[in-house]
């Protein structure tokens, strides 16, 4: 067993914030790594060393493997923690660290290669005998074999790509009129995003719920179940907000789940945090999706509802450290929800937004955790996700959960950019949320943009302000000031004389 | 003073008067006392009105002003009450503009569905943007004849940079 000194992370953004924080709880030098536009970013801020590793693109920077490893070498890192997306689920990557004599803080590259691989991961879910949605064996070589599987499968069907994952290089087609434009869309999006063309089919299932298993697995092959997590409500097959525990379970279906969890977890020699998906059927029947074997975007909902912090499970497992509960059951208190803010106008289909950050204030009080990656004055570049925070809440039942999230929400002053937070009021007000009757059509079936029109009260506010501020612009031109230009500046006055006139910058 | 006030095709008139130090403005004939403040960080107001709290934002937008309320942004266009009248006497230009497909975010053209000359369908798609990792159709959203194509495949757009030229078809 070791202990670490210093870790890199290798990543951006909410997350890279995320992983600095533990790491420091944890007396542990922190590094970053940063492409060129991110030379100002939080995480580089935040960290205690900083790093470049290239230009804006991905590829020639956060997703460049030999300068990530190059970087960890010469800065004598022990580990690296790769946050999620990026190298989070690359067996080639883990291979590499291992080869540079740096740990890895995940499963080992012939895991993450198994489950990480969509196509493995069901020949091992069928092994383990874990209910599957069934769909093509392998993957599906032209647009004529994929009609051919089509029609075999049934529509709607969904493709999928081999690689894919965090809703990238997936979706949903209804009939056959709709299948050649899909097909090249996601090969493309497949081969951009993952390197990896491979796609498959599977059936799609009507009105799912989509539920996940977080698990934890030690050295010693312990594996624990901390909970489930509701993630119905996406938009182009991502999570948009999701909630622990999911409202569609009951104790026993718990067990179950938890039990089907456990058994991939333990076939695959599962070590580290890894998330086991599924989909829920309206009759209660569950069905294997993938394991993401990394830390989830949604992973503070646990961490809100059973009081561990996960980076440092994982800190720990990756030091060779059994589980900081040992064999103890990790019980779940209240209800957690996790809205993500993202840049993007719900309005204009969900577009993503760019822009800069012009203002900003987070909410705070009883229960509230928000983890951004932003700051003002921040501009968010066009490379990356459009993430730019998750609100968490935390309350003792679900409703106290909503109405927490609500009143958060209201407290959220997010401006220069689009973003989500009126769809988030919109979502959790709505009376089938609140009566937690949830699907991953939940979006699709429900959702308008008028109804993030602002109401005629919002609009007169608007109407007085921009009047009121006319009015001042005006009275300003028209009525010299009084007594010349000191009046206005006297509150700059003490803070100057202690610069003195020299050293202001 | 008297204002002349427009968002979202509702219009209204504006007085405001000083009584005192109270501010009152009047609307449709109602009759409300305003308190506006200037916060320090600059755009920002707190505005009173009849009491209720509210905090927006107010910064130059295109022609009009953005007013920030709650998370949405309206744009308010706020002129002398004479340009009403102006206005009313100016007409509306006639139909039958080409259409441009202009790029929704900064991103790369991963395709062109179509080249010059092809007759293009109302809501057909003509491009794929990439950005944010993802990738998104453009389609036309009125259809027309493509009459010029202004970026190649593989190219890097700017927001709002036009990518092609449609021309109406006529009848």
């Amino acid at each position: 067993m070791r202990s670490f000194r210093r870790v890199l992370i290798a990543n951006r953004g909410e997350i890279a914030v995320r992983v600095i924080r533990t790491l420091r709880e944890l007396d542990i030098t922190s590094i970053a790594v940063f492409s060129e536009p991110d030379r100002t970013a939080l995480h580089v801020l935040m960290a205690d060393e900083a790093h470049a590793i290239g230009p804006g693109p991905s590829s020639e920077s956060y997703l460049h493997q030999d300068r990530v490893i190059e970087t960890a070498v010469r800065v004598k890192a022990d580990a690296i923690h790769p946050g999620y997306g990026f190298f989070a689920e690359n067996a080639r990557f883990a291979g590499a660290c291992a080869a540079a004599g740096i740990v890895f803080i995940g499963p080992g590259p012939e895991t993450s290669r198994a489950l990480g691989d969509k196509l493995a991961a069901r020949d091992l879910a069928r092994a383990a005998g874990v209910p599957m949605v069934p769909g093509s064996d392998g993957p599906v070589g032209s647009l004529d074999d994929a009609r051919a599987a089509a029609r075999a499968i049934g529509y709607p069907l969904m493709l999928k790509a081999a690689a894919g994952g965090g809703g990238k290089g997936m979706r949903l087609v209804s009939s056959e009129s709709d299948l050649e434009a899909a097909w090249s869309l996601t090969r493309g999006e497949a081969e951009s995003a993952f390197g990896d063309a491979r796609v498959y089919i599977e059936r799609a299932i009507a009105r799912p719920r989509h539920v996940e298993a977080q698990i934890l697995a030690d050295a010693s092959g312990r594996v624990a179940f901390l909970g489930e997590r509701e993630c119905s409500i996406q938009r182009r097959h991502q999570k948009l907000f999701e909630e622990t525990p999911s409202p569609a379970f009951d104790e026993p279906l718990r067990a179950r789940f938890a039990e089907a969890a456990c058994r991939i977890a333990k076939r695959a020699g599962y070590l580290g945090a890894g998330t086991v998906e599924f989909i829920l059927d309206p009759s209660g029947e569950f069905y294997f999706l993938e394991v993401n074997t990394r830390l989830q975007v949604e992973h503070p909902v646990t961490e809100m509802a059973t009081g561990l912090d996960l980076v440092a499970e994982q800190i720990r497992i990756a030091e060779g450290a059994p589980l900081s509960f040992g064999d103890a059951r990790v019980p779940a208190r209240g209800c957690a929800m996790e809205a993500r803010i993202v840049a993007e106008d719900p309005r204009a289909g969900f577009m993503p937004s760019v822009g800069r950050i012009e203002r900003v204030r987070f909410p705070q009080g009883p229960g509230v955790r928000n983890d951004a990656g932003v700051y003002r004055g921040y501009e968010i570049p066009v490379y990356y996700d459009s993430l730019l925070a998750k609100l968490v809440v935390w309350a003792g039942d679900r409703d106290g959960a909503r109405r927490r999230m609500l009143r958060a929400l209201d407290e959220y002053v997010l401006e220069g950019v689009h973003h989500n937070v009126a769809f988030h009021r919109w979502l959790v007000s709505h009376p089938e949320f609140a009566a937690g009757r949830l699907s991953t059509r939940f979006v699709d079936e429900h959702f308008r943009p008028a109804a993030l029109d602002p109401g005629r009260e919002t609009s007169e506010i608007a109407l007085f302000a921009a009047a009121l501020h006319e009015r001042e612009e005006r009275l300003r031109i028209t009525l010299p000031p009084a007594n010349g230009a000191e009046s206005r500046s006297t509150w700059r006055w003490p803070e100057r004389r202690r610069s003195g006139p020299r050293t202001r910058r | 003073m008297k204002l002349w006030v427009m968002l979202e095709g509702r219009d209204a008139e504006v007085e405001f008067h000083t009584e005192g130090e109270r501010l009152v403005v009047e609307i449709e004939g109602r009759r409300l006392d305003a308190d506006f403040r200037r916060l320090p960080d600059g755009e920002v107001y707190s505005l009173l009105v009849n009491g209720r709290s509210h905090e927006v934002r107010v910064s130059p937008g295109g022609a009009a002003l953005d007013v920030t309320v709650r998370g949405a942004t309206i744009p308010v266009e706020v002129r002398h009450p004479l340009e009403k009248v102006l206005q009313a006497t100016r007409s509306l230009a006639g139909a039958g503009f080409d259409e441009v497909v202009a790029a929704p975010m900064p991103g790369m053209i991963v395709a062109i569905k179509v080249k010059a000359g092809d007759l293009v369908a109302r809501g057909q798609a003509v491009a794929v943007i990439e950005a944010m990792k993802m990738q998104n159709e453009l389609v036309a959203r009125h259809g027309g004849i493509v009459s010029e194509l202004l970026v190649r495949e593989r190219e890097a757009v700017r927001s709002g940079q036009a990518l092609m030229r449609l021309k109406p078809v006529t009848a």
